[in-house]
């Protein structure tokens, strides 16, 4: 039941899931969805731990479902309703579905082609999803560029960082779990910085809108 | 006590300091108990990192926790800024934030914040220079954005939390990149050691370097030069970097000028080295070298524009991280050199800078250079010492900056890039031009009515004094323990090349370079 053929499609499906957190309406149903990809995350590891036997990757599977599953979305849903419905939370992004979807298929496509040249032997099996997890770094970074609503930022910033879970999973299965903890550590801090930040912009600027914030230019 | 105890403390207590700030109560703690930790911390980060610097410019490779942690000759050199930078900046909060509570900009939770803040941060760079785990590294660099976005931000205005949320976004995105960059680096070292537990030490990787894949190598160091280079300042990935420094509290401005771009150019010459050992020098010098006069060309420009007397000095920052990047990108023995000794220079004269930036603030209120003016006859000392700084920023001579540039030019007509020299020079007089143009307009001049006159208090007048005199005294002469440090540093940065470790004086081999060098003719006429 487990083997490389599972990995690889567990993969495409945190492309299908980062693609619907981008284009989530509402904050709180983006956190559902990047609670939902998160699981995906989940299963790609401990996949990778049967199909490698690295006992490593089920320890990172079980933290990733603390910290990601459940952690983050419930970090992300607690600010919404501390900043409340009149912050505008839930702004629509600055580009529409299609073209957002047109961008990832691009990015998705050029991952593809650079990940085809890397010629390392524990990659060989898990090419895809290698060149998955970079695309979806990529997606992150293209959500944080085309949000206006700041919240809905940090989404960017979670995937980017789901993306570097997964390559540090295939590349370096084994390696110590304190660096997972760490970097799994370090992701809880940054989303807990910037959902207080989130907040206290609400609080304090009454904006959420990126394209209020631009005073600072020049 | 051994080194390795010495090392654990130095990480140690700013982190307790901050830990121990955090739990008191900030209605009923007085200001004083605050200042008291804080100051007996950076004490302690000054003889333990001093003394550390000095163990590890003798020769002394110091490990704690395993090898988790590494000091070596570069890393001692960087580590020597933050234990003189931080305490300096450290006293001078003391007398800028009393001005704020008193100008009503801070309240009771915000002094907390700081102090406590302002310690974690300096953890975080001490973290990034000693750690020896290259994930952990990025871990440190990720922790100073963590550590610094509430001092950025501690005003609470909407200028404020923009210039903090910009930063806190555009730099935590951009070393995700350093990150990815990181674990290629791992993940290529770890296939081919024979323990691949050991391929996240950069000690370890490095002998193993010239092994790894090539391909991978260089896209790593992409990454990383991308990612850490966000943190840098360097161009295109700055555009936090201005305001950041702008918007946040003086002396924190002046840390994260003086020594936090340091720290993430220290990770990038970590990764250039690795790069180096594995493709050959040329495609990491051409990388930095790119990086290096895009942001010169760029910044210098924009020092020139700014009327904002702050983001006039970030962008000068700006600057002379590019210079340092081309320095880099120059490279051989005289480039490194120049490289190292830009990176004290400019650290010590943008802290002195933004700190005499904060006493301007405390007299003016404005950061605004139009309303800015006679400066000497309202503060004779800050306006001596801003004209001074002024002048040591701008590479006059006999201030620090001009031994770094001039070795940096030497170093480019040494290596024969006439195109990078000659673009840095017409960037550095775009500069010139600013800064001296900042010395007639500010420092000089007609003071305002409405200006109080009489300096500020002494207590903020002494770290400049201390970082002044320190930017004279190396520009006079490197002092010969510093000398033979920037020496070791180098030969760690060329230790791809096998050659240079057998050499007994890197400045006397880099100067003797130069004196081979034919200079083709024509090239002044």
């Amino acid at each position: 039941m487990f083997s490389y053929p599972l990995v690889n499609v567990l993969g495409a499906c945190l492309i299908i899931t980062s693609m619907m957190v981008v284009l989530a309406r509402t904050g709180r149903a983006a956190a559902f969805l990047y609670s939902f990809q998160s699981l995906m995350l989940v299963g790609v590891l401990a996949s990778l731990g049967f199909v490698t036997g690295s006992t490593e990757l089920f320890t990172w599977s079980a933290t990733a479902f603390v910290t990601k599953v459940v952690l983050v979305p419930a970090i992300l849903l607690f600010t919404l309703k501390k900043i409340g419905k009149d912050a505008q939370a839930d702004l629509p992004p600055k580009l529409n579905p299609m073209k957002s979807v047109a961008l990832v298929a691009v990015e998705v496509f050029v991952c593809f082609v650079a990940v085809s040249s890397i010629d390392l032997p524990t990659a060989l099996e898990v090419k895809p999803t290698l060149a998955v997890s970079l695309a979806h770094f990529f997606i992150g970074l293209t959500c944080i560029v085309i949000q206006r609503s700041i919240f809905r930022q940090i989404f960017g910033y979670c995937l980017m960082e789901n993306g570097s879970h997964v390559t540090l999973a295939l590349l370096a299965p084994q390696a110590p779990e304190l660096v997972e903890i760490g970097v799994a550590t370090d992701a809880i801090f940054a989303v807990v910085i910037l959902a207080v930040l989130v907040w206290r912009m609400a609080h304090y600027a009454h904006t959420l809108d990126a394209d209020d914030l631009c005073e600072l230019k020049g | 006590m051994d080194y390795s105890t010495i090392l654990l403390i130095l990480l140690g207590c700013p982190v307790l300091a901050a830990l121990l700030i955090a739990v008191l109560p900030s209605k009923s703690t007085p200001r004083a108990a605050y200042e008291a930790i804080h100051v007996i911390a950076l004490i302690a980060v000054a003889v333990a990192g001093l003394t550390l610097s000095v163990s590890a410019f003798m020769g002394n490779d110091i490990f704690a926790v395993g090898e988790w942690f590494h000091l070596d000759g570069l890393s001692a050199l960087f580590l020597c800024l933050i234990a003189v930078i931080a305490p300096c900046t450290g006293i001078y909060s003391l007398p800028y934030v009393a001005h704020d509570v008193a100008d009503g900009k801070l309240g009771p939770s915000q002094v907390k914040q700081y102090y406590a803040f302002f310690s974690l941060f300096v953890f975080s760079m001490i973290l990034a220079v000693t750690s020896n785990n290259i994930i952990m590294m990025w871990v440190s660099v990720e922790a100073t954005t963590l550590s610094t976005v509430f001092l950025v931000g501690v005003y609470r205005t909407k200028l404020a939390l923009e210039a903090a949320w910009k930063y806190v976004i555009v730099c935590t995105a951009g070393v995700a990149f350093g990150l990815f960059g990181t674990l290629l680096i791992y993940a290529n070292a770890a296939d081919i050691m024979a323990d691949p537990h050991q391929a996240v030490f950069w000690t370890a990787i490095l002998p193993n370097a010239p092994f790894m894949d090539h391909s991978l190598t260089m896209i790593a160091f992409v990454f990383a030069a991308i990612g850490f280079g966000t943190k840098a300042g360097l161009f295109p990935m700055h555009t936090w970097l201005p305001d950041a420094h702008s918007e946040a509290p003086s002396p924190v401005s002046a840390l994260l000028s003086g020594v936090l771009l340091k720290c993430a150019i220290l990770i990038v010459l970590r990764f250039f080295i690795l790069a180096a050992a594995n493709v050959g020098d040329s495609f990491p010098q051409t990388v930095m070298m790119i990086l290096g006069v895009l942001s010169v060309c760029y910044a210098a420009f924009e020092v020139y524009k700014q009327n904002d007397l702050k983001r006039k000095l970030a962008y000068s920052s700006c600057e002379n991280i590019g210079l340092i990047a081309v320095c880099f990108g120059i490279g051989g023995p005289l480039g490194i050199i120049a490289g190292l000794v830009h990176c004290v220079a400019h650290g010590l004269t943008k802290a002195l800078m933004f700190c005499l930036s904060g006493n301007v603030m405390m007299k003016y209120h404005t950061r605004d250079l139009s309303k800015i003016s006679g400066l000497i006859s309202v503060a004779p000392v800050t306006g001596v010492l801003f004209a001074a700084g002024c002048l040591a920023l701008a590479g006059f001579p006999p201030f620090a900056m001009f031994v770094s540039e001039m070795f940096m030019i030497l170093a480019g007509v040494a290596a024969q890039v006439w195109w990078a020299v000659v673009l840095v020079l017409i960037a550095l007089v775009v500069v010139i031009m600013a800064l001296v143009r900042m010395i007639t307009g500010s420092a000089l001049g007609r003071a305002p009515e409405d200006v109080k006159r009489g300096d500020v208090p002494v207590l903020a007048l002494i770290p400049e004094v201390v970082l002044l005199v320190l930017v004279l005294v190396l520009g006079v002469a490197l002092p010969g323990p510093l000398a033979g440090s920037i020496e070791n540093a180098t030969a760690i940065v060329l230790s791809y090349e096998d050659e240079n470790l057998a050499n007994d004086s890197l400045f006397e081999d880099a100067l003797a370079a130069l004196a081979v060098v034919e200079v083709p003719e024509g090239v002044f006429e």
